[in-house]
C-alpha cells in the first residue's frame, strides 16, 4: 500500500469513467466556443463604443472568460471521481484495498488535480487564440500568445483548472451524490456572475473575494488595482479548496464506508 | 484467525451488533448463520474495518483491519456482488485494487482464470448475470492470495452450479489452511459447506459450535402429539420438562420426552390421543429453534399452543 501503489490504482479508475472523459471533452468545446463567442461580443462592443472606452480596450480580458464555465466542467470531473465510486457501490471495496482513507483520498486528489491541472493550458489556449481570432476578424485591436503577461496567465490557468478539479473532488466526497454535487458546485461557481443581482456592496464584496472570481484573477494580464492581484485571487481560491478538502477527509475518515 | 471481543454497534437507540465475541480459526470454514437483520453484515463490515464498532474489537491475527500494511495480502472479501462499476472491464476493476496492494497485472489474470472469467476479462461487468458477478467479488477476495476469506452470502441468488463452485472453493480454501468465514441466513447450505457454525440473533451470539455437535444436538428423537385438547397437554409436557412447539397441521412438536412418556402423561390425565409419531428434528428445524426468539420480522405462531 504505498502512494505510488494507490496513484496507479486511482488512475485505472479514472481512465475507465466515460463520464469523466465526458467532461474532459465538453471542457474543450466549452472553451473554443465560449472562447470564440466571448470574442465575438466583444468585438461588438468595441465596434459601438465611444473613442475615449476604445482607448481603454484590453483584448485580454474576454480571452479567458470562457474558463469560469470551463470550470463547470471541471468540477464536474472532481466530483464524478468520487460520486462514480458511491454510485456504484465500488467506495467498500476500494477502502477495504486501501483501509487508509486519507491515503485513498490523497491518491484521488493526485489523479484529479494532475489532470485537471495539465487540460488548462491548452484549454486556456484554445479559448484565448479563437477570442482573439474573432477579434481581428473583425480588425479590432488583438493580442498574441507572446505578448506580455500572456504566457503567465495560460499557465496560471493549468493552476485555476487544477484548484477546481480538486474543489469538485472535495463537494463529492462531502456530498457523495453526483446530482448534489454537481449542481451546489456549479452554482457556487457561477454565482459570482449574478453579482449585480444583488445590492452594491454585497456585489462588490462577491466580484472581489468569492472564491471562484478571486480565483479567476490568475488569468488578468493587466490586474489593475480594483480587485486583488492574480497571486492573492489564486491564495483565496486555493485556501478555500484546502479548507473543503480537510473537511472532506475529516468527513471520509468519520464515517461509515 | 479473527478475534472478535464484545464487539459492539450501536446505531442511535437499536444495537445491530450486542457484544459479541468468538474466534474464526484456521483451516475450516466456517459458517457465521442467522436470520436475516441478524447483524452478521455489520459484524463483517466492522472487521474489514468499514464501520466503526461502538465498543469492542475486531482483529485479524491481533491487528486491526485498517493497520494492515498490505491488507489484501492478509484478508480477501466479498461483500457485494454488485458492487462494481458497469462500466470499468473485469480486468481494470481488479487491476485498479491490485495495484494499490503492489499485486501486478500477472496475479490479475491468474485470478481471473481461477474464476473462469478469463474470457471476459476486457468485458464490462453491466452485462454480467449475478453469477458472473459473483465470480467477479470472488476474484477481488482472492487477489491477493489471502489467508483469511470472508464472504458474505457468497451463494444468494446463484443457480445450482455456481452454488456447488462456491462450496468447493470455500472448502479447498479451507483445506489449503486458510481462515475461511461464510455467512449465510440458509442453515441447508451451510449444513453441507461450514465445520464449524457461529448462529447470532439480534447481534447476539446464540451458538459457537461444531457442526458435529449442532448436528446432534439436532438429531435428539422429538415426538409429533395430535390432541384435540392441546392445550391442556401443551403445560403438562412442559411440567414434564419437555420442549413443545407448534408443529405441522395443528400438532405439537415434543422433544425432551420419549413416545411412551408423552402418552403415559396423556394417559394419566386422560387426555385423547390422535397421533403419537417419533420424528426425528431436522438441522434445519434446530436452527429455528434456536433462532426462534430473534427473528426480525416474526409471523405469530399458531395459537395453540400458547
Amino acid at each position: 500500500m504505498t502512494a505510488y501503489g494507490v496513484l496507479r490504482s486511482e488512475w485505472v479508475k479514472f481512465r475507465s469513467v466515460r463520464a469523466m472523459l465526458g467532461c474532459l471533452a465538453g471542457a474543450v468545446v466549452a472553451a473554443g466556443s465560449y472562447g470564440y463567442l466571448f470574442g465575438t461580443a466583444a468585438a461588438r462592443e468595441y465596434l459601438g463604443a465611444s473613442a475615449a472606452d476604445r482607448a481603454a480596450f484590453d483584448p485580454t480580458e474576454t480571452a479567458f472568460r470562457a474558463l469560469v464555465l470551463v470550470g463547470v466542467l471541471v468540477s464536474a470531473v472532481g466530483v464524478l471521481a468520487v460520486t462514480s465510486e458511491y454510485a456504484a457501490g465500488t467506495m467498500p471495496v476500494s477502502i477495504t484495498a486501501v483501509p487508509r482513507r486519507g491515503l485513498l483520498l490523497l491518491g484521488k486528489g493526485a489523479v484529479v488535480a494532475l489532470t485537471t491541472l495539465l487540460v488548462g493550458p491548452p484549454l486556456a489556449l484554445l479559448s484565448f487564440t479563437l477570442s482573439q481570432a474573432a477579434l481581428a476578424a473583425q480588425g479590432v485591436p488583438s493580442v498574441g500568445p507572446g505578448d506580455p503577461g500572456v504566457p503567465a496567465a495560460l499557465l496560471g490557468a493549468g493552476l485555476f483548472t487544477g484548484l477546481i478539479g480538486l474543489y469538485g473532488m472535495a463537494l463529492g466526497f462531502l456530498l457523495r451524490r453526483s446530482a448534489g454535487a454537481i449542481s451546489l458546485g456549479t452554482f457556487l461557481l457561477i454565482l459570482p456572475g449574478m453579482a449585480s443581482l444583488f445590492p452594491k456592496p454585497v456585489a462588490r464584496w462577491i466580484v472581489t473575494w468569492w472564491p471562484s472570481a478571486a480565483g479567476a484573477r490568475i488569468f488578468a494580464v493587466h490586474p489593475g488595482t480594483e480587485l486583488l492581484t492574480p497571486l492573492a485571487g489564486a491564495g483565496v481560491l486555493a485556501a478555500t479548496v484546502l479548507v473543503l478538502l480537510c473537511a472532506a477527509v475529516a468527513v471520509f475518515r468519520g464515517r461509515d464506508a | 484467525m479473527i478475534e472478535l471481543r464484545q464487539l459492539t454497534r450501536r446505531y442511535g437507540e437499536v444495537t445491530v451488533v450486542d457484544g459479541l465475541s468468538f474466534d474464526v480459526r484456521p483451516g475450516v470454514v466456517t459458517g457465521f448463520l442467522g436470520p436475516n437483520g441478524a447483524g452478521k453484515t455489520s459484524t463483517m463490515r466492522m472487521i474489514l474495518g468499514l464501520d466503526r464498532p461502538t465498543s469492542g474489537s475486531a482483529t485479524i491475527g491481533g491487528r486491526r483491519y485498517a493497520d494492515l500494511p498490505v491488507p489484501l495480502r492478509e484478508v480477501g472479501a466479498l461483500l457485494d456482488a454488485h458492487a462494481v462499476h458497469p462500466r470499468r472491464t473485469a480486468f481494470d476493476h481488479l487491476l485498479s485494487l491490485a495495484y494499490g496492494n503492489g499485486i501486478g497485472r500477472r496475479r490479475v489474470e491468474e485470478v481471473l482464470g481461477l474464476v473462469g472469467l478469463a474470457d471476459v476479462a476486457g468485458r464490462r461487468p453491466g452485462g454480467f448475470s449475478l453469477g458472473m458477478k459473483q465470480r467477479l467479488g470472488i476474484a477481488v477476495a482472492l487477489l491477493g492470495d489471502p489467508p483469511v476469506v470472508l464472504l458474505d452470502e457468497p451463494v444468494n441468488g446463484l443457480d445450482p452450479e455456481g452454488i456447488r463452485w462456491i462450496r468447493t472453493l470455500t472448502r479447498s480454501l479451507a483445506a489449503e489452511g486458510r481462515t475461511v468465514l461464510l455467512s449465510s441466513h440458509l442453515m441447508s447450505e451451510m449444513a453441507l459447506t461450514a465445520d464449524h457454525l457461529v448462529v447470532i440473533g439480534r447481534g447476539r451470539l446464540i451458538a459457537d459450535t461444531g457442526l458435529e455437535a449442532f448436528v446432534q444436538a439436532a438429531a435428539r428423537q422429538g415426538v409429533l402429539v395430535r390432541t384435540p385438547d392441546a392445550r391442556r397437554l401443551a403445560p403438562l409436557l412442559r411440567e414434564s420438562g419437555a420442549t413443545v412447539r407448534p408443529g405441522v397441521d395443528g400438532g405439537l412438536m415434543v422433544t425432551g420426552l420419549s413416545g411412551a412418556e408423552v402418552g403415559g402423561l396423556a394417559g394419566a390425565h386422560g387426555i385423547v390421543l390422535h397421533e403419537l409419531t417419533p420424528r426425528r428434528a431436522s438441522l434445519e428445524d434446530a436452527y429455528l429453534e434456536l433462532t426462534g426468539d430473534s427473528v426480525e420480522f416474526a409471523t405469530s405462531a399458531a395459537g395453540v399452543v400458547s
